[in-house]
This record gives structure tokens, sequence and C-alpha cells, in this order.
């Protein structure tokens, strides 16, 4: 071997220095060791108990199902004040090892290291989260609940568990002892029973932005017969988003968390943080109440306004209702308590020729009065809001016991007469009361229970009072005519009476 | 020195500095507990519980509503005395003696006692429902949860304990659960009620007296 042939020594490989140590690679480390999960199962636990549970005794309709757990926000309850805690019990955990100086000394900035503690921390939540409302939207879905969940609102519940984890982080870097963890759980409770505290009393302005207030803007028929409207959602997802930029941002602003450069862009996050909170608060206040929920002005996108279409399902030969296949299985009882109604005044003007659904219209009052049903067009058609009636029959989103079917005939009953007769949602005139009594009346409801059925579906306001002498006279001296007698009547004086033109003592 | 008196036993400490001794080993066990904090914090509490009072902080709703707000921060008394139980010693301070139960005992006595005291106060700031008498039970009993929580998962996490009751029982409340084990929604005098909360705090305080919070010794993410 000469040294031509000898072996070329091989060409030095490339020396690999390890990856420096990024901040991805921190968080990394920081996802596996956090203790974040260890209190995941419990939160699963009270989930299950607090916000799954009583969603199981409502009917199969996403609105109703989703109002005690995404509208009220039970779903940030259970969530929030136990990932504050733990988010405090991770963000003290240098101050209670006496670790502070030995971290500050490293290259990366404490901040950013307490950034990637916090992501960490953070993404366990949020993913617990969206899994344990994945697995109830899957229950849903098996169980056949009908309507399109509301996203929106789920987004809205993930940033409410962003904002925790970044509150309790914070707190936990500052007040870095073994209190820190129940204080932030307290705190998250606190405020949220405050928020509740508010919300129910309020049903407009900035306590909109209150993510347990549910009041005027969660109501039946979203996502069945319109969209959900992501308005408020939005504002409220703004809000959370802001708490949490500026929580976190504050844990920047020490001054071990690192260079004055750093402590700045804190300081900026930290205001910009405050701005969006304020901002989204300030839309909220500028909400208002329209037909399918809140209106935000500057948020708002007029697609969101257009009825979803379907293909109704339909009963009856001579009658026909016809009804959204969420409210399939209504659809018999709602037949069978029309039929009578609509027997009693057919061939009189105006009387309805078929029945459609109508959406229901929010309201301020939850959604548990008994919405109106109407009579237009010609032929007249009868539209029908099932998702408005807080008396449908079985359990209901509403009401705190199964409702009966012979309670539900007679409530519309009386919503058909009311419309019959042109009295709309009051009361209507004397006369109007009158022959609406006689109506009722006849399709069996005796005049003594009229007021009390007129109270149970909150058409009056307090106290159900019977019907004034003169009126109960009148309806009576009505009701006791021959049938053709009274037909003839009304046929001759229906267009007067619902205009109001017809006095009491017209009545025959 | 002489053989006479060079093997010859210490004098036995006078009673006096055995008194001086113990109130020395409480003190300073009641300082590793940080018990003094403690009391701060639960001090802070019952002015907050004076302010809702007085302020008429109610959740709008039936009479289930209106327990919520002192509920949560009786349920944050409770956390706080879980946690103080939490001990950084582990093993190291089991091995000193005999008497860390009867230390552990007394501590939590003691702040109980203590949290009902400015609760107590806390109530003369309105009209707190059920009064005093419920107040008692249901601090007892929710505290009884954290400090079962202490003792099964560790001292540090007690707070989990009685902030899941507090979660169970709202929802309890607002469907209208009439169990004994939800004694917040039961009346004051509701001899049931009393028992389970009663039952639960004793089980709470064997389990801290007997076993002691439970501790990890591992420098692990949790310590």
């Amino acid at each position: 071997m000469t040294t031509a042939t000898a072996p070329a020594r091989p060409a030095r490989a490339a020396r690999r220095l390890p990856a420096p140590p990024s901040f991805l690679r921190l968080c990394w480390i920081e996802l596996r060791r956090s203790p974040m999960p260890l209190i995941l199962p419990l939160i699963a636990l009270l989930f299950w108990f607090d916000s799954y549970r009583p969603s199981t005794t409502q009917a199969p309709l996403y609105p109703l199902v989703t109002f005690w757990n995404l509208g009220q926000g039970h779903t940030i309850i259970d969530f929030g004040p136990f990932v504050a805690g733990m988010s405090a019990w991770i963000g003290s955990r240098d101050g209670r090892r006496n670790t502070v100086d030995l971290v500050s000394a490293t290259p990366r900035p404490r901040w950013a290291a307490q950034l990637a503690a916090w992501a960490s921390a953070a993404a366990w939540a949020v993913a617990g989260y969206l899994a344990c409302i994945g697995v109830t939207f899957a229950l849903y879905a098996h169980r056949g609940v009908a309507g399109s969940p509301p996203w929106w609102w789920v987004a809205v519940g993930a940033c409410a568990v962003l904002a925790f984890s970044a509150a309790g982080f914070t707190a936990g870097t500052l007040l870095p002892n073994r209190f820190a963890a129940p204080i932030a759980a307290f705190g998250g409770f606190l405020v949220m029973m405050m928020s509740s505290q508010a919300g129910f009393a309020d049903r407009s302005g900035w306590a909109l932005i209150l993510p347990s207030n549910s009041n005027g803007n969660f109501q039946a028929d979203s996502g069945i017969l319109y969209p959900w409207l992501p308005d408020l959602p939005i504002a409220r997802t703004m809000f959370f988003a802001g708490i949490t930029v500026a929580a976190i941002s504050v844990a920047g602003l020490p001054a071990a968390a690192g260079g004055r450069r750093l402590r700045m862009t804190a300081a900026a996050l930290t205001a910009a943080g405050l701005a969006t909170t304020g901002t989204a608060v300030g839309l909220a206040s500028t909400a208002r109440l329209s037909a399918h929920g809140m209106v935000i002005p500057a948020l708002h996108d007029a697609a969101s306004d257009r009825l979803t279409s379907y293909t109704p399902v339909c009963t009856g030969t001579g009658f026909r209702v016809c009804v959204n296949p969420a409210y399939r299985r209504y659809l018999a009882d709602t037949a069978a308590a029309l039929a009578p109604a609509v027997a009693s005044v057919a061939g009189l003007p105006g009387a309805p020729v078929r029945a459609v659904q109508g959406p229901a219209v929010y309201d301020s009052a939850d959604g548990g009065g008994g919405q109106p049903v109407t009579i237009s067009g010609s032929p007249p058609v009868l539209s029908v809001p099932l998702g408005a009636w807080s008396f449908l029959p079985g359990i209901n989103g509403f009401s705190t016991g199964p409702d009966s079917v012979g309670a539900f005939r007679q409530s519309v009953w009386l919503l058909f007469g009311q419309a019959f007769v042109g009295a709309g949602h009051g009361p209507g005139t004397p006369a109007q009361q009158a022959v609406q009594a006689a109506l009722l009346q006849r399709l069996g409801v005796p005049f003594a229970d009229q007021p009390g059925l007129l109270g149970s579906i909150e058409l009056t306001s307090g106290h159900p009072e019977p019907l004034p002498g003169p009126v109960a006279a009148a309806a009576g001296r009505l009701a006791a005519l021959p049938a053709a007698t009274r037909h003839a009547w009304l046929a001759t004086h229906l267009a007067a009476l619902r205009a109001g033109d017809v006095p009491l003592s017209q009545l025959p | 020195m002489t053989a006479a008196t060079a093997h010859q036993a210490p004098a036995a400490p006078a009673a006096p500095q055995l008194a001086t001794t113990g109130a020395r080993l409480a003190w300073l066990y009641l300082v590793s507990r940080r018990i003094p904090a403690a009391a701060g914090l639960l001090g802070a509490l019952g002015a907050l519980l004076w302010i809702a009072l007085a302020g008429h902080w109610n959740i709008t709703g039936g009479p289930a509503a209106r327990l919520v707000i002192p509920l949560v921060i009786e349920t944050g008394a409770a956390g706080i005395i879980a946690v103080a139980g939490h001990g950084p010693f582990g093993e190291t301070e089991r091995a000193t003696g005999r008497w860390l139960p009867w230390l552990r005992l007394g501590s939590t006595l003691a702040l109980t006692g203590a949290a009902f005291a400015v609760l107590a106060a806390g109530a003369t700031g309105g009209a707190l429902p059920g009064g005093v008498p419920a107040l008692l039970r249901d601090l007892a009993g929710i505290t009884g949860t954290g400090l079962l929580a202490a003792a099964a998962i560790g001292g540090s996490f007690g707070w989990a304990g009685p902030m899941g009751y507090l979660l169970i029982t709202e929802g309890a409340l607002a469907t209208g659960w009439g169990t004994p084990w939800i004694w917040p929604g039961r009346p004051a005098g509701d001899l049931g009620g009393a028992l389970c909360a009663g039952a639960m705090f004793a089980a709470g305080l064997a389990a801290v007296t007997v076993a002691g919070v439970r501790s990890t010794r591992s420098r692990t993410a949790l310590e």
C-alpha cells in the first residue's frame, strides 16, 4: 500500500450541533411535564354531572339541550375555576421551589419560559374542553338531537378556558405560594357567580358580555329554522381573547421577566389586550334584540338573517299540517290539536286551509311565553311557532315536568281563537274576548278555566283574572246559540270584529 | 470532674420549660403550614362575606340561588384549610415523634374554628340564608371534603375537593335534589343534612389526623 493507494481519510463529518433549545422544544417539554392533565378527569366527571346530565332531560333540539351548558355558561363554570387553580399552581412553580434566580440566568428570557409553561397548560385545558364538548355532541348525535350545534358558543367556551388559564397562571407567578391555587380557583368561581348575578338580571347593555348571561340571546329555533347569530359570540370571544393576552402579558412586566425591550412588548400587549376587552364590552352594549337573536350592528352579517331551507314533514288529508323535520315528534299532537279548532270555524271568512310552522321570534323573556299563531295569505294559512311554545307535550326546555297533551291542546285552541278573532298577542277588545271565550267553551274549555289557561301560557301578566261580567255574559249567550246561528253571525261580523269595530253590545 | 459526676444524667427539664418547648413546637408546626397566612386569608373571606351580604349580592332565582354566593365564600375558606395541611417535609417529619397527629388535629380544628368565627362575623353584614347554624354545618361539611381530598391526592390539591363539591351542589340545587348529602340545600335544623356534614368533617379530620395529607417527595412537576 502506497500513499497513493491508501484509502483516503474519510472526510470529517460535519459536526452536528444539538438543536438550539427552541421555544417549541420548551413547549414540548412543558407539555409532557404539565400537571394539568391530572385535574382533567375530575373536571370531566363534573362536566358530566353539571353540563351533560341536565341536558339529557330536554327535548332533542339543539337550542334546548345546549341552553344550560352553553347558553348559561355551565361548561365554563365546570372548567374555568379548576383550570385557573391548576394554572396558578404551575405559574407559582419557580417561586415555590425558590428557583427564580436560577432560571433567570438561563439564555431564554424568563417570560418566554413562562409562556411555554402557560401555553402547554392552556393547550391541555382547551384540549380537555374540546374533548368533553366533542363527546357531548357525539352523544347528542347518537340520541338524534335535531338542528345544528352552536359552534360559535363552543368557541366562546374555549376562549374562556384560555382566559381562566392565563389569569390563573399570572396569579401564580405574582403570588408564588401554596395558596395561589385555591385563591385562583375561588376567584374563578366567584367571578362566574357574579357573572350569573348580573347576567340573570340584565337583558341588555354591557351585561350581555357576561358568559353566563343567556337572557334573550339563546333561544329556540336557532340552528333549526334560522342560523345561530354569531354577533354576540364574536364579541365574547374578543372579550376573552383580550383578557387572555392582557393577563399573560402582565407576567412579563416584572424586572425579572426579561430585558427592557421585552418588558415594553409585554406592556404594549397588556394595553392591547385591555383595549380588545373594552372594545368587546362596547360592542355588546350596542346589541339589540332581533327576531333571530342579538344583533351587534358592527359585527352583523345580513346573510345570517336568512331562514334555513328545509323539506317539511306533513300530515292530514283535508287540513294539512306541515312542520320542520326537527319538530316531527310534535306533528301528530299539533295536527290533533288543530283539527277541532279548525273544524269549528270551517267555512267562515279567514278560516285557515292549512298550517305551517313559523319561526319562533326571540323575546326578552327567554322564549318562555306563548307566542301567537297568525293567519295570513290567500287562501289563509295558519302559522304555528312551535319553537316558542313552552307547553309542548312532554319535557321541554322551559318546564320543570312533562306537559300533558290535554294542556297542549287547550293552549293551542286559545292561541288559535286569539288569531281567528284578530286579538293578536293581547287580550283584544271585549267583543273579541267574548267570541274567543265562546269558541273555547264550545271546544271544551269551561269559562272558569280560561283565565288560568291564559296565565299558563304567559299571555297575561300577574295573576289571571276572571272574564269581566259583561264579557262573560255575552260569551255565554254566544256559546248557547245553535251552531248555525252562531256561524251565521260570525260570517256577517267577522271582518268588523277583527278590525275591533264590534262593540260588546252587538253580540247576539 | 469525677467519675461520680461524669455520667450524671442531665437534670430533667422543669415543667415550665416543657410547656415552652411544647408551645414552640406547636408554633413552628403552624408556621410550617403557613397557618398565619391562612388565617389572614380567612379574615379576608369573612370581610368578603360581610360585603356580599350587606350589598345584597344575590343570583336572581329561588331560595336555592340565594345560597350560592355565601356558599362560594365558605368553599373558599374550606379550600384554604385543606391546602394549609400540606407539609413540606414528608417522611422526615413523620419520623420525628409521636406528636405529629396531635399537631395535625389541633391545627385543623383551630383553623376550622377560626374560619367559622370570621365567617360568622361576616354573616352580621346581612341575612345569611339559614343563619349561623347553617353556616357551621355547611362549612364543616365542605371542609371535610377538602380534608379528604388533601389526604387522598395531596395537600396542594386539597382545594379541588371543596370546589368539586360546590359544583355538584350548585347543579343539585338547580335541579331540586333533596338528598342530605347536599346539605347546603337542606333547612338549617335538618338532622339528616347535619349528620351528613358532620360525618364528612369527621372523616376528613380523622384522615388528616391519622394518615396526614398526602405528600410527594420526588421532585416532579407536581412539587
